[in-house]
């Protein structure tokens, strides 16, 4: 295989993809979301004009104004400083969530599918009984088991998506196995984690790729599901879901405490989907509609 | 067809037990003391090891999960809960109805929305009608349900006063929690339909049918529809048994006693058999439901009718 | 090929409606037994013209009882329900005097015995009469609880002797001061052996008292039914019946009660007490309560050994603010470890105060002038979390760099016990209003860990006048004991004393005759419409 071919393999349908993609102006309106989001997360210390638990007691409750755009809250604190942060924090939940998931689910799959038999047989009936409990629950009780702090909410939300991942990836394998380009390698001597590794999942990309971009939303919904029934990432971080929480108590005399977070979420998550649509059509042209 | 059915069934039965031995090995080894917990701030020791050795809890774990299993298989007893002392079961079925009510009524309104608004949209792709309902639709999907249902409760309760913001009694209480669960599930049938219908209307059999000249409305109802129901009735069960286990939020929002609430009450206070119970009701729901989707298919598609003898 | 779809839709709506349907069928096998008797729709069947008279009385509270067995759980939306329907040898009124309830008169014969005689005539839910034997009864089966074991743990079960069917003598084993108060608790409501025994496990959910009200249905998880029990040996209920609803959410508990969903809701939240107290057709109750929340520290873990350090965070933080704040305006901020409604509380003491150059100050002398990393350890609690994230933000003007830990009830109760926790936000209930309630567990260094002591906190003179004040006979003696222990408490500040509590209850504008008891069980039976 030269170089060269190589080359042309790997650029070709990305650009193509890429073309595609262009066209579609709400996935692009969604990328530019998305990729705002990451900025702003990435310099939240620059933009935000407070920190996150910057307390005033004395300016408490305090709706959008010139000084706090998005108001305070209970503290005091800064609503539109603690959105910002809460982006960072939502973001991290929500790619390292699908990290794990993809990791440990891809694995799974593509062990299962490409060895098949009692191995298959095994791992699938794990994936049936952790699709058996309510994804929330199991999260509940992870983070239950594990404690309400970052690292724990982002296993918990990621435990919940594996078998997504493992049946993907176990679907793709399934039909790649035999067809002719894998016999080759085989025939030339390559290893089975060669094969998987450098064969197989880069040829079950495109539903992967589609498939975490709407997991990365509901990963972000899911932390801050359990956010918003305490059981989430704990304060003062500000997480939008427990932000939601906490303003639930003041919701009659001050909406705009539930009222940002909440759009917060939505925006991201509107983003994400139109994202992972367009990418989606991108990937598959027969998909599009 | 019986006999698949009865597979089917019996296939439950090591799911199950892998599904409570999950649930028991995590809660086992979950930190926090049930027996410290019932008994508060100030219990000395030797009331909490008292309580734990009521409660069985200072036997080995496999001892317990033994117990548990034999209980369960043997008896048909599923234990008490530590806490209220009834008997799990008991404890599960009052609320189990409320939350089976609450799922269905979410996925009614789903199935009433979504089915008709995908299938319009995809019979005038493009259109107006098609864009904004797409677009409310993936705004559907995006809005978090608890977000939801407490702007719902601040317009309908608060400030118009239409109606109650808790308790689950008549219909009147049931509006706002199943439009709350059923919006998201709504949004996912009508993308769902939509995108099945285009499909299949673009098949070949569609076309021969349009190219003799047939009306419009013909072909939709007449040959695209029943194709193209087949995913939704997927999505459909699907979202079902999610709107079971996702009505922990909406259960909590509007103050209903149903599984949900349950279930995260008890993790909390690490009651760990109405844990077990909870999961594998909802569980064994779950795929009955996802077994009635596919029994429901024979009956839309014979092709896949022939699959099962 | 039309119907085809009709058939596939109507199939859909068929498999829903089932499973709507079936849920309605099941809700009524396990709950409600007697759909007669279902209250809430009572004036069906009387001519339609005249305007109904309500005689159910609905009560909102935050929590669900767990079980109407008093010796099974110890936990208020219980013993709210259980003051309905049980009834104690002692009561202690709203005022928190002790004074007869189902004993007609008790005297005490020597220095661990008392004598009581039991009320005539008085009838248990199941028909059966009040006798000797049943208080008998009751007492060693609450000695046999963990739950409130502790209650009696003083009581030596084996010398309980019944005289006559209306006269028993009780006996503890060491002299104790504050039995009578003990005998008031809500846990200690007379039980009668038969039901017990014919409910077996089941008590719980089928509890068989002497109060005003009795036991009709339970709603798992949703409400409870009572109903006035006709052949009440003291002044009937007033109300016919009383349902007590399970609305966890404050916001959702105060939208019912403005809706008239409720008649009484209890612990209204901070925010909304301005609302019900604005709206014309709700009243609002206000009343100190027993409980009292505090911020502790590992006395024995450094640098919380060190009396300055703690000195120091007491001038440090602005207590009065974080109460306005977290509070808003409910209860009062504490001076001392005993609310003001318990005997004996010493509301002499001085509050630190807020004094950051005295704080600076006292930490220099410490040697913590760069201050120090610490946590503060919280439950879940709203307020504490609250209470936390305030703290923390003012300790860092003397140095303190303090990280705000949340964990779960469980492994909370289980850290603090074990002694890993740096400082760490609880709350208290002194139920009985005796301080021997409020103090030996929490101040005594017998009691340190699980038993209550989590600030390990040791004080021979402390001990010694806790001891004291527990067997002595004479009121005065136990006040001037108690008054000293908590002078050397406050100053020895294992606390930092934060926040006294008040139960705040609305009930509806034509709702009379409620009245807030300290304790927080209220009684029911003298309420009224109007």
């Amino acid at each position: 295989m030269s170089i060269d071919v190589k080359k042309r393999k790997k650029t070709g349908p990305w650009r193509e993809v890429w073309r595609r993609l262009k066209q579609n102006k709400s996935a692009i309106f969604g990328l530019i979301v998305i990729l705002t989001l990451i900025v702003v997360a990435i310099f939240a210390d620059q933009i935000a004009p407070y920190g996150y638990d910057d307390q005033n007691l004395r300016a408490r409750f305090q709706t959008p104004n010139g000084d706090h755009w998005f108001g305070t809250d209970n503290f005091g604190r800064d609503i539109f400083s603690r959105i910002i942060y809460g982006a960072q924090i939502s973001l991290k939940v929500g790619l390292l969530a699908v990290g794990i998931a993809l990791i440990v689910g891809g694995t799974m799959g593509a062990i299962a599918g490409f060895y098949g038999g009692r191995l298959d047989n095994g791992i699938m009936r794990f994936i049936d009984i952790l699709l058996a409990i309510p994804s929330i629950l199991l999260a509940i009780s992870i983070v239950a088991a594990l404690g309400p702090e970052l690292r724990n909410v982002m296993i918990a939300v990621g435990v919940g998506s594996i078998p997504s991942y493992a049946r993907i990836v176990r679907a793709s394998v399934l039909s790649l196995r035999d067809q002719e380009f894998i016999e080759a390698a085989r025939a030339v001597g390559a290893s089975d984690t060669r094969l998987i590794l450098k064969h197989i999942i880069p040829n079950s990309l495109a539903p992967l790729i589609v498939q975490s971009t709407i997991g990365v939303a509901g990963a972000i919904l899911a932390a801050a599901g359990l956010g918003f029934i305490g059981l989430g990432i704990q304060p003062p971080l500000a997480e939008w879901g427990a932000m939601l929480n906490s303003g639930r108590q003041y919701i009659r005399d001050y909406p705009h405490m539930t009222a940002f977070p909440g759009l917060a979420i939505m925006v991201t998550i509107f983003a994400l989907n139109l994202l992972g649509d367009g990418l989606r059509d991108a990937l598959d042209p027969r998909l599009k509609n | 067809m019986h006999k698949y059915i009865l597979r089917r069934l019996l296939l439950l039965i090591p799911v199950m037990l892998g599904v409570s031995f999950i649930v028991f090995t995590m809660m086992y080894f979950t930190p926090g003391d049930p027996a410290r917990i019932m008994l508060g701030e100030s219990a000395p020791e030797a009331d909490v090891q008292k309580l734990r050795d009521d409660l069985g809890l200072n036997d080995p774990f496999f001892i317990q999960y033994g117990r548990y299993v034999k209980n369960a298989v043997v008896n048909q007893d599923m234990g008490r809960s530590y806490i209220t002392k009834r008997p799990v079961f008991d404890e599960i079925a009052a609320r189990f109805p409320n939350t089976l009510k609450l799922a269905s009524m979410g996925v009614l309104i789903a199935v009433v929305i979504g089915v008709p608004i995908g299938i319009i949209s995809a019979t005038r792709q493009y259109s107006l009608f098609d864009n904004i309902s797409m677009v409310v639709a993936l705004i559907g999907v995006s809005m978090p349900n608890f977000w939801q249902g407490l702007l719902l409760i601040i317009l309908f309760s608060i400030n118009l006063a239409w109606l109650p913001s808790s308790g689950f009694d008549t219909w009147k209480h049931m509006i706002l929690p199943a439009v709350t669960l059923g919006t998201s599930s709504a949004a996912i049938i009508t993308r769902m339909t939509r995108s099945s219908m285009l499909e299949v209307v673009r098949q070949d059999y569609i076309r021969t049918a349009r190219a003799k000249g047939q009306k419009e409305s013909v072909v939709i109802n007449q040959h695209a529809l029943k194709n193209a129901l087949i995913p939704v009735i997927t999505v459909i069960g699907l979202q079902f048994g999610y709107l079971l286990g996702g009505a922990v939020l909406t259960e909590s929002i509007f103050g209903i006693s149903g599984v949900g609430r349950l279930m995260v009450d008890s993790i909390k206070s690490r009651d760990m058999l109405v844990v077990q119970g909870g999961v594998l009701f909802i569980a064994v729901t779950f795929s009955i439901v996802n077994l009635g989707v596919d029994i429901l298919y024979s009956f839309v598609d014979p092709r896949i009718k022939s699959q099962y003898k | 090929m039309k119907k085809r779809f009709l058939v596939l839709l109507s199939l859909m709506l068929i498999f829903s409606l089932v499973a709507v349907g079936c849920g309605s069928n099941e809700i009524e096998t396990p709950v409600a037994e007697e759909p007669s008797e279902t209250p809430s729709e009572t004036p069906v069947d009387s001519e339609p013209s005249t305007e109904p008279v309500k005689d159910t009385l609905v009560v909102g509270q935050g929590a669900d009882a767990k079980s109407l067995d008093p010796h099974a759980t110890n936990d208020q939306p219980s013993s709210r329900v259980s003051k309905q329907i049980y009834e104690t040898l002692v009561n202690q009124n709203e005022a928190m005097e002790l004074e007869p309830g189902l004993a007609e008169s008790w005297t005490q014969i020597d220095e661990l015995t008392y004598e009581f005689k039991l009320k005539q005539g008085v009838l248990f839910h199941n028909g059966e009469e009040l006798k000797a034997s049943d208080v008998k009864f009751t007492i060693l089966r609450a000695l046999e609880s963990s739950h409130i074991g502790h209650i009696v743990g003083p009581i030596d079960g084996e010398k309980i002797e019944v005289i006559d069917d209306y006269t028993i003598r009780i006996s503890t084993k060491d002299p104790f001061a504050p039995l009578i108060a003990h005998f008031a608790h809500t846990a200690m409501g007379i039980l009668n052996e038969k039901a017990v025994t014919e409910a077996g496990e089941d008590y719980g959910q089928n509890p068989v008292g002497t109060g005003p009200f009795k036991f009709v249905s339970w709603v798992n998880g949703d409400k409870i039914d009572l109903e006035r029990f006709e052949e009440y040996h003291g002044e009937p209920a007033k109300v016919k019946y009383v349902t007590i609803r399970n609305l966890s959410d404050n916001t959702t508990r105060t939208i019912e009660l403005e809706s008239g969903g409720v008649d009484i809701a209890y612990d209204i939240q901070p925010s909304d007490v301005a609302r019900v107290e604005e709206n014309s057709e709700l009243t609002l109750l206000r009343d100190m309560n027993l409980s009292t929340a505090y911020v502790g520290f590992n006395t024995e873990k450094a640098p919380y050994d060190n009396l300055l350090v703690r000195q120091a965070i007491n001038y440090a933080l602005d207590m009065d603010t974080i109460v306005d704040v977290v509070y808003e305006g409910v209860g009062a901020p504490s001076n001392g470890p005993l609310g003001p409604n318990v005997w004996a509380s010493n509301q002499d003491l001085e509050q630190y105060g807020f004094n950051i150059e005295k704080a600076k100050e006292l930490m220099k002398e410490a040697g913590y002038e760069n201050g120090f990393k610490t946590t503060i350890w919280t439950n879940d609690n709203q307020q504490r979390m609250d209470i936390a994230e305030i703290a923390q933000n003012q300790l860092k003007e003397i140095g303190i760099e303090a990280e705000v830990k949340v964990v779960e009830w469980g492994a909370y109760l289980d850290g603090t016990a074990n002694g890993e926790h740096d400082m760490f936000i609880l709350g208290w209930v002194t139920v009985t209003g005796d301080p021997d309630y409020g103090l030996y567990a929490l101040f005594h260094s017998s009691q340190m860990g699980a038993a209550g002591n989590r600030t390990f906190y040791s004080n021979d003179r402390v001990d010694e006048l806790l001891d004291e004040a527990r067997v002595s006979a004479d009121p005065a003696v136990r006040e001037a004991a108690y008054k000293e222990a908590q002078k050397i408490i406050r100053d020895e500040a294992p606390w930092i004393f934060t926040w006294s509590g008040e139960n705040v209850s609305g009930t509806r504008a034509n709702v009379k005759g409620f009245s807030q008891h300290p304790a927080g069980h209220h009684k029911l039976s003298g309420v009224y419409f109007e």
